[in-house]
Formats: C-alpha cells, structure tokens, sequence
C-alpha cells in the first residue's frame, strides 16, 4: 500500500501539553497519527474502539473517509456532535464490538486499535 | 483479544495497514517539574492486573504474526505529557485509575518538587500490514 511514509523516527515526543477538556488524557491526534507515519490520504479507515472519536476525526481529516465504532452509546454522540462542530463531513459513528464487527470482508484500508486491545 | 484482530484482518484489504496503540505498561510514567520537559522527580507504575491484561494482548498480537496473518512493519514509542496543578490534583487522578499505580513514587523530597507537574507516559505502537491471500497460500505451502 502506498500509505507508508518514508521510514519515521520511531520515538516521539509531543513536547506540549494539552489541557483542557477530556482530550488532553490521551495524546492529540495529529501527535499519535504523526508518529504512525501513514499517510492516510484517500484511505478508508477504521477506527475500531473510536470513543468520542478523538482520533477518528483527526484520521478524517486526511481520510477519505472514517467509520468509528464503540460500543458506548454515548461517546458515539459526543463524536457526532463534535464531528458537525469541527464541520467535518466524511466520518460516521456506529455502535459495535472489535470481537464482531458487523462489516463487509476487505472494506478498510487501513484499521487502528489505539488503547482498544 | 485474537477474536478481534481476525476481525480486523477480516475488514482489511489485502496488504492493509493495521495499527495497535496502547499506554507501554513496561515503561514507568515520569513525573516532572515545572513544564514538560522539566526535571523528573517522581515515577508512576502500572497496576499488576492491568500488566497482566498488557501481556495478553502482546500475546495476542504475537499469536496473529505467528500464524501469518499480519507482518510486522514498524514499532514505535511516543510520550505524551498530561498537566497537573499540584501533588493533590495528580493524587486525585490516580485515586481512580484503572492503569496506573495509586501512588507517586517520588524520587525528590516535597519541598524540591515543585509545581505544576506532568506525568510523561509512554505509548507504544506497532504497525502490521496484512499479507496478501497469495502470500498465505505460500507460506502455508511451505509449513
């Protein structure tokens, strides 16, 4: 796949602080999606124990398009909600389990456990 | 665990990209002084059941790799620093958390500590791509 970038320094540090809101308990997005070193440009991503979808909006950016599943009702509308904020289009929240996703085979390019296993 | 990574290589297309993130729970969390990169007076742990549950998941991951599912592309580490007002506030965080240990185990004496304070903590995270069905076909050949 073409979504590897060149070869990334594999430590990184966010070197910030982020207070404010319960974001600022895990890293921001564009730290963690940064130290990943994909890029995610026209990609289908999954991401699969999404919460409020602190990373899933951050993929959708770049994405073309991002599905986050959780099972907790309510974190799936707070995503929403801050989706629409943030004017951001292309990413959908569904309620679902990592054990059995209720997904068609071969339907992601790329899919992300952060903090879900 | 593994019931969910075959789900994942189920939704992926062939040679996709697979990412597991998780707080390093082999790393202790550094407390530092003042600002982010400031001194480290103090050092966080990881509760032993939630150890245990980290090394489940290595295993489950490693379990994946075994049976050729994935391969391995890259794994890294990054840090990421939360802000704390002051010992009591940075108390009250870990009094219920369900990874951390409870207690700081500080390394300076209160008055050389200093405030704010920033638990540093790792997260680590490994990169697999999908093997190609024709891949599979081959190496289960050669088994």
């Amino acid at each position: 796949m073409r979504c590897f970038r060149a070869q990334v320094n594999v430590t990184v540090s966010s070197g910030r602080t982020f207070p404010g809101g319960l974001g600022f308990l895990r890293p921001p997005a564009e730290i963690e999606l940064g130290a990943y070193g994909l890029d995610l440009r026209g990609l289908r991503v999954a991401d699969i124990g999404a919460g409020e979808g602190r990373l899933a909006l951050g993929a959708a950016r770049a994405a073309a398009s991002v599905l986050a599943v959780d099972p907790d009702r309510g974190a799936l509308a707070r995503g929403r909600v801050e989706a629409r904020r943030q004017g951001i289009s292309n990413v959908k929240f569904s309620e679902g389990a990592a054990q059995s996703l209720r997904l068609p085979d071969a339907s992601f390019d790329v899919v992300i456990f952060s903090w879900t296993l | 665990m593994v019931d969910a990574l075959q789900e994942a290589h189920r939704i992926l297309v062939e040679r996709g990209v697979f990412v597991d993130a998780r707080p390093d729970s082999g790393v202790s969390a550094r407390v530092r002084a003042k600002s982010a990169r400031g001194t480290v007076i103090g050092t966080i742990g990881t509760q032993r059941l939630t150890k245990m549950d980290d090394t489940m998941s290595d295993r489950a991951v490693r379990e994946v790799l075994r049976r050729r599912l994935f391969r391995s592309r890259r794994r890294g580490r990054l840090w990421h620093a939360i802000p704390f007002e002051d010992s009591a506030e940075l108390n009250d965080y870990l009094r219920d958390h369900l990874r951390f240990s409870r207690r700081v185990h500080w390394l300076v004496p209160p008055a050389r500590r200093g405030t704010p304070l920033f638990v540093e903590r790792a997260v680590r995270f490994e990169i697999l791509e999908k093997r190609s069905n024709d891949e599979l076909t081959s190496a289960r050949r050669r088994d």
